[in-house]
């Protein structure tokens, strides 16, 4: 791009003072956001802190219902067992420990799971979150990616075949839940015309393959990780097409398209960056608050393919009551969807010039 | 002004076009002739849903789906003598022809660019769909937004929500001319501007024409507007040409009586506290249009003949203009009248 200096040289300006940087640094939209987002994330986890005490039963009381009905044992007993394996005082009072808890994250602690004696809530957390990133992230960028293409076409083309196979097709899939998807696929595909052994789509991967950066073993990855993916690019699919279907038609009715092709544009100039570009902008707002279901995980779908997500820890986490973990799976969850709309404010900024991150600011 | 009056830029014959509608065809324009020439200003006047702005669509085939072309021809005349009738060439050639040829200024200049890119890459992607180069490209658009009275390298690198409507439709005014076309057509281009805003686009204009020389095809309800910048005047009612001839014919001599109602009904500062007058009805029903002059029913100077027989086309003064009215002398001897 020919670059077209303005012509007046830039006046030198005074050295700011400590407290005029300050002042700017309060006005700064960057600042302003990252004090809110901290704000939202400080409530999101004192209301789940006492929300999830709310709950009926405790986890102490869940693993001693658990010896008395599997191992047959009595209160006493059962009492005095989960009593040596939990460093968990249920009669503690809630707001002692929230204290406790609020301490030990200012030092970066995330707690120690309480179901799993001995193992630190930010190991067990690290350890799953791989696995739902890339399973659903890969999913959401598939489905937006494909979702807001034919969305665009049949926007482009509306009242064609294609258009209404392609609306009728997706209307239908994006009002089918999630499980009722998988259900489908596995009555469908596994059990009546046996395309795959049901047994062999539970899991994360092969545990006969040791792991390592080979082949055999990131294919066997891909392979348990493609049913989980299959489900959620349909599940949210639809929903993408629609709504860029929507935003391309009222795009089109704009009067720079009709000029755009009045200056002789070719197609695929006014398709990308004339209808595209301009009707996706509704949609990454969109994306950025799917962030946090790339995060938290789809729990009833990693649960039914018994995938070691993030998802199915958190519903595992939920029946033990195991409080600490929840915590650590829900304040993930919170910093994600904080991070990633301020991060799509970000890119907004970026594709649409008329967004001012500073506006009303300045005078 | 140096007007080639033997030059035939544009020569259309017969033109009509239709919508389909739920009830039936909407004869939007029907069969309309006029030809352009080379430097000429043909400005064409008449109410809302007369056709105008279809008669416009229709010259670059830019109409809606639900429209079509049903008969007629639209030939043009390039720089080299060749002429091609518009309604043979595929999209392609469509493509090529549109802005190099034939550029259109659209009313409404606030939403007419793209709000995510710079002035600079609407010209640049202009230039690249037409085979221009980018220096060329840049060359010719820092001459002409200094033509049109812009601070020429500040608008360059602008987003149009930077610049307000009056700059934004000088933009656009220069945008049209950066391939040199024969032809702008400029639909209502002052209609969105304030009257000052307006004053300065009509100066840049006339400045601009009188240094290309290009022929314009201005719509507007202005009638002030269409006086001064025309050198031609057509009046469309009911998607029909019903006059057309210099403007002074047109405004002065007026010869259909529909043009003389129309130019009553325009408010002028010299008649003071005197009523408007308007005209009654408004504009016919499309579908099943009246028999014979589509205009009688509204007229005032109508007779039985205007019911049944539809007025043909009658050139005056050796062909430099026509109307159609069967009452043209009463309408003339009232039009010298008034002036």
């Amino acid at each position: 791009m020919t670059a077209l200096s303005a012509s007046s040289p830039p006046a030198a300006q005074p050295v700011p003072t400590l407290r005029e940087r300050l002042r700017r640094l309060r006005r700064s939209y960057l600042f302003k956001v990252v004090i809110q987002g901290l704000i939202t994330i400080l409530a999101v986890m004192t209301l789940t802190f006492f929300m999830i005490r709310q709950m009926p039963g405790n986890p102490f009381q869940v693993r001693i219902e658990d010896l008395m009905t599997r191992q047959g044992l009595t209160y006493e007993e059962a009492y005095r067992a989960a009593a040596s394996i939990f460093n968990f005082d249920p009669d503690r009072p809630a707001l002692l420990q929230f204290g406790d808890y609020i301490g030990d994250l200012l030092q970066g602690d995330l707690g120690m799971s309480i179901t799993k004696t001995g193992t630190p809530v930010a190991e067990l957390i690290l350890r799953y979150l791989p696995w739902t990133l890339f399973s659903i992230g890969l999913s959401v960028l598939i489905s937006f990616t494909l979702g807001t293409t034919l969305g665009l076409s049949i926007g482009y083309w509306r009242g064609s075949w294609f258009d209404n196979v392609v609306t009728t097709l997706a209307s239908i899939i994006s009002g089918i839940p999630d499980y009722i998807i998988a259900l489908l696929i596995i009555l469908i595909f596994g059990v009546q015309l046996e395309w795959f052994k049901i047994g062999q789509v539970r899991g994360g991967v092969d545990p006969t393959i040791t792991p390592a950066l080979s082949l055999e073993y990131i294919g066997s990855i891909l392979q348990y990780a493609f049913m989980p993916m299959l489900i959620y690019t349909l599940s949210s699919i639809g929903t993408w097409i629609l709504a860029m279907k929507s935003s391309t038609i009222s795009t089109l009715g704009e009067d720079y398209i009709a000029v755009a092709q009045a200056r002789g544009l070719p197609q695929r100039r006014i398709l990308s960056a004339y209808v595209g570009r301009n009707a996706m902008l509704p949609l990454i707002t969109r994306l950025a608050i799917n962030v946090g279901f790339i995060v938290g995980g789809s729990v009833i779908i990693e649960e039914m393919f018994q995938y070691p997500g993030l998802g199915r820890n958190l519903y595992l986490a939920i029946t033990g009551r195991d409080y600490t973990v929840m915590q650590g799976i829900f304040l993930v969850i919170t910093v994600a969807v904080v991070a990633s709309n301020i991060l799509a404010d970000l890119v907004i900024v970026w594709l649409d010039p008329r967004v001012r991150l500073d506006k009303g600011e300045e005078a | 002004m140096s007007l080639d009056m033997n030059k035939v830029v544009l020569s259309v014959r017969d033109l009509s076009v239709s919508y389909q509608a739920r009830r039936g065809r909407v004869r939007a324009v029907s069969r309309v002739s006029f030809d352009l020439h080379a430097g000429e200003t043909l400005a064409l006047i008449g109410e809302s849903g007369c056709g105008k702005s279809t008669l416009n669509l229709a010259l670059i085939r830019q109409l809606p789906k639900n429209a079509s072309i049903d008969s007629g021809s639209i030939a043009y005349t390039y720089r080299d003598g060749r002429t091609i009738n518009l309604l043979d060439f595929d999209k392609t050639a469509m493509r090529r022809y549109l802005w190099s040829e034939c550029s259109m200024v659209f009313q409404g200049a606030l939403n007419s660019l793209n709000p995510v890119l710079r002035v600079s890459d609407l010209v640049y992607e202009t230039a690249a769909a037409h085979g221009i180069g980018r220096l060329e490209a840049l060359t010719r658009a820092l001459t002409l937004f200094e033509q049109v009275r812009l601070d020429a390298k500040r608008v360059f690198n602008s987003y149009p929500h930077e610049m307000s409507g009056g700059m934004r439709q000088r933009v656009l005014l220069a945008l049209s001319l950066l391939l040199r076309p024969q032809i702008v057509i400029m639909d209502e281009p002052t209609t969105a501007v304030d009257i000052l805003t307006q004053r300065s686009i009509l100066d840049v204009l006339k400045q601009l024409r009188a240094e290309l020389n290009f022929s314009v095809i201005f719509i507007s309800h202005d009638l002030a507007v269409a006086a001064e910048i025309a050198d031609t005047v057509a009046t469309m009612y009911a998607g029909e040409i019903v006059e057309i001839g210099p403007v002074n014919d047109v405004f002065y001599r007026s010869r259909h009586a529909y043009t003389l109602s129309l130019l009553n009904a325009a408010p002028r500062l010299s008649a003071g506290a005197e009523t408007l007058e308007s005209i009654p009805g408004s504009p016919p029903d499309l579908i099943e249009p009246p028999p014979g002059c589509k205009f009688h029913e509204r007229c005032a100077y109508v007779q039985p003949i205007c019911r049944t027989t539809p007025p043909p086309m009658v050139a005056y003064d050796s062909g430099a203009g026509r109307a159609a009215c069967h009452e043209t002398a009463r309408v003339l001897a009232d039009a010298r009248q008034k002036v």
